[in-house]
């Protein structure tokens, strides 16, 4: 009689170990999709300003200017009638570029694109963005643990809902 | 829209590089935007974009809400040779996925 209460024992000792481990992993959020889904940089993405976005991408939001970036934007250069769709076109002759990143100021959510680059990958590059608005648009470039900045001044007609 | 969108992807040799343009069939609604009846378009935007190129992965495309409709990419991979597979594969915020691929010309 004795022993077979201690087996019961025993069992419902188990139970609750695993049932307590289940919630544990069910709480730590090892099982949502999400988690699974993304190395995407959401603090970055959802930042309100251009430095937010920046810190939290490259841990530096203080970037001097430099000429060594070709950057176009717009079409005719620095213009745009359809804020929804403009096109851009980054050109570097800089070699190992790890990282390239567009920036549009006035935007809500001002990056736009974070682009990781192996040595594979030649420039130009070129896509097209959403603008806002009348905005400074800036495209950063990581090439051997450097940073490189370079802005475009943009006009926009329509702005583009972004 | 009349005509249904897919992905396209093209891939040709250029002066002894490869030169790789990709467009997306997306909405990439930003979730601000409203419909004609004043409700808000829940946000539908590409996250990730890959590439690959012989198995071997070249690039990572992270985009915002920013990017515009129906995302458009140009960029050069270095040599390369007539026959290689150029391979995108994509995901949005809401899970959708997509993948395409061709072989360069």
């Amino acid at each position: 009689m004795i022993d077979k209460l201690n087996e019961q024992r025993r069992v419902l000792i188990k139970g609750a170990i695993s049932a307590s481990t289940l919630a544990l992993v069910a709480t730590s959020g090892l099982l949502l999709p999400q988690q699974l889904l993304a190395h995407w940089p959401t603090d970055a993405f959802s930042a309100e300003a251009v430095e937010d976005a920046l810190l939290a991408l490259l841990g530096q939001a203080d970037i001097a200017d430099n000429t060594i970036i070709q950057f176009k934007v717009g079409a005719p250069p620095s213009y745009a009638i359809n804020g929804a769709s403009v096109p851009i076109e980054i050109q570097s002759d800089l070699e190992n570029i790890e990282q390239l990143l567009v920036l549009v100021e006035k935007n809500p959510f001002p990056l736009v694109m974070s682009l990781e680059l192996t040595p594979e990958v030649k420039l130009p590059f070129k896509s097209m963005i959403k603008i806002a608005e009348d905005s400074q648009v800036i495209a950063v470039i990581r090439a051997e643990g450097k940073l490189y900045k370079t802005t475009r001044f943009v006009e926009v007609d329509i702005g583009g809902c972004a | 829209m009349g005509i249904p969108s897919k992905d396209r992807i093209r891939a040709k040799l250029k002066a002894g590089n490869t030169l790789v343009r990709i467009l997306l069939a997306h909405p990439m609604h930003t979730g601000r935007a409203e419909n004609e009846s004043g409700e808000l378009i829940p946000a539908e935007f590409i996250q990730d974009i890959r590439c690959w190129r012989n198995d071997r992965e070249v690039l990572t495309i992270k985009c915002g809400t920013a990017t515009a409709r129906n995302p458009y990419f140009s960029f050069q991979l270095v040599g390369g040779q007539q026959g290689d597979t150029i391979m995108i594969r994509w995901v949005d915020n809401l899970g959708a996925k997509g993948s395409v691929e061709t072989t360069v010309k």
